[in-house]
């Protein structure tokens, strides 16, 4: 019992912990490489509200000063200009992000979460103007659309859908969809429910439609207030599990949207910074903070607050999980141990009487509880790491809770991982609350009158 | 020469609304080398005076004294102590500790006290072949009859050479063969090694080897009576 119970314990504490530090893991790294990088640098009072006329002054200057500071890998300038994003049927607020492409590759990975089919990342010349885009806002903006055409029947027959669903797919053949709202409706109306779990999300990335060809208008006003815009074809869609990210964030060549807004190729709102190490975020942003006092400094934590406290935040959560955990665990001991007393009542009273001192039975009731905890100890760390070990390369599937988990900026996915210091000191602690709580049954023991104790069956 | 003195013992047991006079007034002189009985109907005291002189219990009034040493006057942790060298216990239900061999049993005493293993071994063997058991040294409790298994706590209990062994009905639990071979090997060990054997027991065939039957009736000593040699009061 005490075994079982520490193991689960163990077990219980550090996947738990493994998972949700996984997810968060993810989310920070995904943040860091894909949206915002290290250290931002913008005009202090550009994020009040995003003026045009806000940019970095003396921009050839700053970024010759960054390339000489050691900690500093990549920057990036960035124009940034919010307006709208129209197609025919539908339109969407955004942020245009005027971006240099090979500069943007060297602070952020964005580039390589493009899903395939969609588009290079600038790299293919063109005459039009090129925009890249979230998968989120393409679905929006009827970008991304839904097809079932014998194609797509034929690669569901090659998966392993059963041909019963296929074919009530099949009089679907040749029809289009603009929106995934008004696919699924439709794919939900013939399927059954059973079905639709299990198969929907394969029809549905079979059915996932896109052309090259198609364009939308990017719309704003100008440094004069002026309205303008173009029309841009898309150059790659991207996918980053992160519904606000992929909803609001347009990125266009920095030179056409600098010539577009009346800015010129030297201006930049913001500067967008890598470091060599993300550790030295905090120390790097006051370094240069008083390097640039007349410039906005801002380290990953302020620029996403949430994601600061979150990691922050989720230390004290490990803690009073883990507490809680061995608050259990420790009623737990206390309950097995004073059974054990109990059962083992006339063998202590003999054990007292033929000359077992105190110290003793103390010590007796106090090494079993060590031993079963230590036992329970192990075997808790060596299924938890296994397991981790195995999921952590194979990660859990939360598919079905796929549009929460991007909604808030997770993935699905999630590849658990725990930091060995953590490891060891959840068992460390197990063990000790198994020392303890068997301090209170080994004293009762000790209160036992051996005449008394002799007498019970 | 006196092992073992009570005197004008008394045993009061207060519940809440009852005084239960368990032992009341006993006197008795144990020599050394007795193959003592004390009797009696249940109720009468045995238990509880055989507690007392074990240290296992405190008399309410009177002195228990074993070979000078007068019991109410130690410590707990020397009471304990001295239990474990001087006095040995043999329990009605055998009570050998379920996961030790019979060897690791009858040397559990020899252990808290520090023996060294060579002589630890040498007693153990010497034990175990007077009860009769040297071929059983490495089975477990569960795997002993009942008379076998009350013949190793008689091992046990001789372990740490003690100045008397207390045994509350050790037979009660037995079949008549295995009662009778028993009080032959305890009988055996007091006669030829001198062990001083001090018996609770309602069995005829306890109180016919016992050479002295002490009888007990309502926490008072009725009788006390002497056998001959050949077995007559």
């Amino acid at each position: 019992m005490v075994i079982a119970s520490v193991t689960i314990g163990i077990f219980g504490g550090v996947f738990a912990v493994a998972v949700m530090n996984g997810a968060i893991e993810q989310r920070v790294d995904s943040a860091l490489n894909n949206e915002i990088s290290h250290i931002h640098i913008n005009h202090p009072g550009f994020r009040d509200n995003y003026d045009i006329h806000l940019t970095i002054p003396d921009l050839d200057s700053v970024m010759g000063q960054l390339d000489e500071t050691a900690e500093v890998k990549a920057v990036s300038p960035r124009i940034i200009i919010s307006g709208m994003a129209n197609t025919a049927s539908k339109s969407a607020g955004v942020q245009i992000v005027g971006i240099d492409p090979s500069l943007e590759k060297s602070v952020v990975d964005l580039h390589e979460e493009i899903i395939p089919g969609t588009g290079d990342f600038f790299e293919t010349a063109s005459r039009y103007h090129l925009a890249f885009i979230g998968q989120d806002l393409a679905k929006q903006l009827n970008i991304i659309r839904y097809v079932i055409d014998e194609q797509t029947i034929s690669e569901l027959r090659e998966s392993k859908i059963p041909e019963a669903t296929v074919e009530k797919l099949v009089p679907f053949t040749g029809e289009r969809f603009h929106s995934e709202e008004d696919f699924e409706k439709e794919v939900k109306a013939v399927l059954a429910p059973g079905e639709l779990e299990q198969y929907g999300r394969l029809i549905r990335e079979k059915a996932w439609s896109f052309s090259e060809r198609t364009r939308m208008t990017l719309t704003f006003l100008d440094g004069d207030q002026v309205q303008t815009g173009a029309v841009f074809r898309i150059a790659g869609i991207f996918d980053i599990k992160n519904t606000v990210f992929e909803m609001s964030t347009v990125m266009v060549k920095k030179d056409v949207l600098a010539g577009l807004a009346g800015l010129t190729e030297n201006d930049a709102h913001k500067l967008i910074i890598r470091l060599e190490d993300m550790e030295q975020a905090k120390a790097v942003s006051s370094l240069l903070s008083k390097k640039f006092p007349h410039l906005e400094v801002l380290g990953w934590k302020e620029i996403q607050p949430d994601l600061a406290l979150m990691t922050d935040l989720v230390q004290q959560f490990y803690a009073v999980f883990m507490l809680i955990i061995l608050a259990a665990l420790a009623f737990g001991i206390v309950n097995t141990m004073l059974m054990v007393v109990l059962e083992r009542t006339k063998e202590l009273g003999m054990l007292t009487a033929i000359g077992m001192n105190k110290k003793r039975v103390f010590s007796m009731i106090m090494l079993e509880s060590v031993f079963l905890s230590l036992i329970g100890g192990v075997v808790g760390m060596i299924v938890s790491h296994v397991l981790v070990l195995f999921t952590s390369s194979r990660g859990i599937n939360f598919s079905q809770f796929e549009e929460g988990f991007e909604a808030m900026g997770y993935t699905s996915h999630i590849y658990p991982e725990i930091n060995p210091g953590f490891f060891i000191t959840v068992t460390i602690l197990i063990i000790l609350t198994g020392i303890l709580s068997s301090v209170y049954p080994a004293l009762k023991a000790l209160k036992l009158d051996p005449a008394e104790a002799l007498r019970t069956e | 020469m006196k092992i073992l003195e009570i005197k004008n013992v008394h045993k009061i047991y207060n519940s809440s609304e009852v005084q239960v006079h368990a032992v009341n007034g006993v006197n008795l002189d144990f020599e050394k080398g007795e193959f003592s009985a004390i009797v009696g109907p249940s109720g009468s005291g045995k238990t509880t005076l055989l507690n007392m002189i074990g240290g296992l219990d405190s008399p309410t009034e009177g002195e228990i004294r074993v070979d000078q040493t007068n019991l109410a006057g130690l410590k707990s942790s020397r009471l304990i102590d001295f239990r474990m060298r001087h006095i040995g216990f043999v329990f009605q239900s055998y009570n050998l500790i379920p996961v030790l061999t019979a060897k690791e049993n009858v040397e559990f005493i020899m252990n808290l006290q520090k023996w060294n293993k060579r002589e630890r071994d040498k007693r153990t063997y010497e034990l175990l072949e007077a009860v009769g058991l040297k071929d059983r040294a490495h089975s477990r409790p569960s795997k002993l009859s009942g008379g076998q298994q009350q013949r190793i706590a008689v091992a046990r209990a001789l372990a740490s050479k003690p100045k008397f062994v207390l045994a509350d009905e050790p037979t009660a639990n037995l079949d008549t063969k295995s009662s009778e071979n028993l009080l032959n090997i305890m009988e055996e060990l007091n006669r030829e090694e001198g062990i001083t054997f001090i018996f609770s027991t309602h069995d005829q065939r306890v109180m016919k080897k016992a050479r002295r039957v002490i009888t007990l009736e309502d926490g008072r000593v009725i009788s006390d009576e002497w056998k001959k040699k050949n077995g007559s009061s």
